[in-house]
């Protein structure tokens, strides 16, 4: 049980998927901001980029808006690897955001389909409240879930 | 308030003993002595794991005096399950979007070169 559960659940979520083009396509619509703006963000949200610098210390600058409010939003790029990973720091637009997660995207070449995980970790228990605040408010409301009771109980 | 709840949640489960005292009682019921057998710690330290669970509302103790059993209360850690299940449904839909969006690239970008080719 204890490699399980000390595998910091609580600040850390993994999420992958399989796309269906290409990684260098794939790539490209994750930094370049003609396409970010097309699928960034949950069904009912519109992203609009202020300005988009993909380098290590560039960054994203945009908007999310939707049913549950406008979301300014900034990316900071720590790490840029074409077309196969993005080290990133999302938050908050405002600078130092002390909120800001810490997310690495790997793309994994397939062929004709990408494999995605998208790994992202919570910097303090401070942060996490607030962006717990924050995706409650973009999902209106809680989902009940027992995957980690069932984790727990591992 | 949810919030709150939330914060103590996440604060309770910070602790790697205190999140293997959750897993054994997820087994059953159990008096603190039981409880604390396979720990490297003092009785009074299992305790005090015990009494921030318990403020998290995560274990309740039971009547019998003697025993007091501790028990898995299972309903705050829904709450934080919640929690990630929202930011993973975020993406989800982000990525469903995705995948349209880069099929529709794809075929826009076919659909070029079979004009370029036309023209030739």
């Amino acid at each position: 049980m204890s490699a399980k559960a000390s595998s910091s659940a609580d600040r850390e979520i993994i999420i992958t998927r399989i796309i269906n083009a290409p990684a260098n396509v794939v790539f490209d619509a994750w930094v370049n901001s003609k396409h970010a703006d097309k699928w960034m963000g949950p069904t009912g949200y519109t992203t609009v980029t202020q300005s988009m610098d993909v380098r290590p210390g560039g960054m994203w600058r945009f908007t999310m808006s939707g049913p549950q409010g406008v979301f300014p939003s900034r990316v900071t790029y720590l790490e840029v690897v074409k077309p196969s990973r993005l080290v990133y720091l999302h938050g908050a637009d405002q600078d130092n955001d002390p909120d800001a997660f810490h997310v690495t995207v790997t793309f994994e070449d397939l062929g004709d389909k990408t494999h995605i995980t998208l790994h992202s970790v919570f910097p303090t228990a401070e942060a996490r409240d607030k962006v717990v605040k924050e995706f409650h408010a973009i999902q209106g409301g809680y989902q009940t879930l027992e995957r980690l009771e069932q984790h727990v109980r591992g | 308030m949810a919030l709150d709840t939330l914060s103590n949640t996440f604060a309770a489960l910070a602790d790697p003993t205190r999140r293997a005292i959750l897993a054994r009682l997820a087994q059953g019921e159990t008096s603190v002595t039981e409880l604390a057998e396979p720990f490297d710690m003092s009785l009074p330290a299992i305790s005090k794991h015990l009494k921030v669970l318990e403020r998290a509302g995560l274990v309740e103790r039971g009547r019998d005096a003697q025993r007091r059993p501790c028990r898995l209360v299972a309903a705050p850690l829904q709450e934080v399950a919640g929690f990630a299940e929202g930011y993973r449904q975020f993406w989800e839909q982000s990525f469903d979007r995705l995948d349209d969006y880069v099929q529709k690239l794809q075929s826009k970008g076919r659909k070029h070169v079979r004009k370029s080719k036309q023209q030739r």
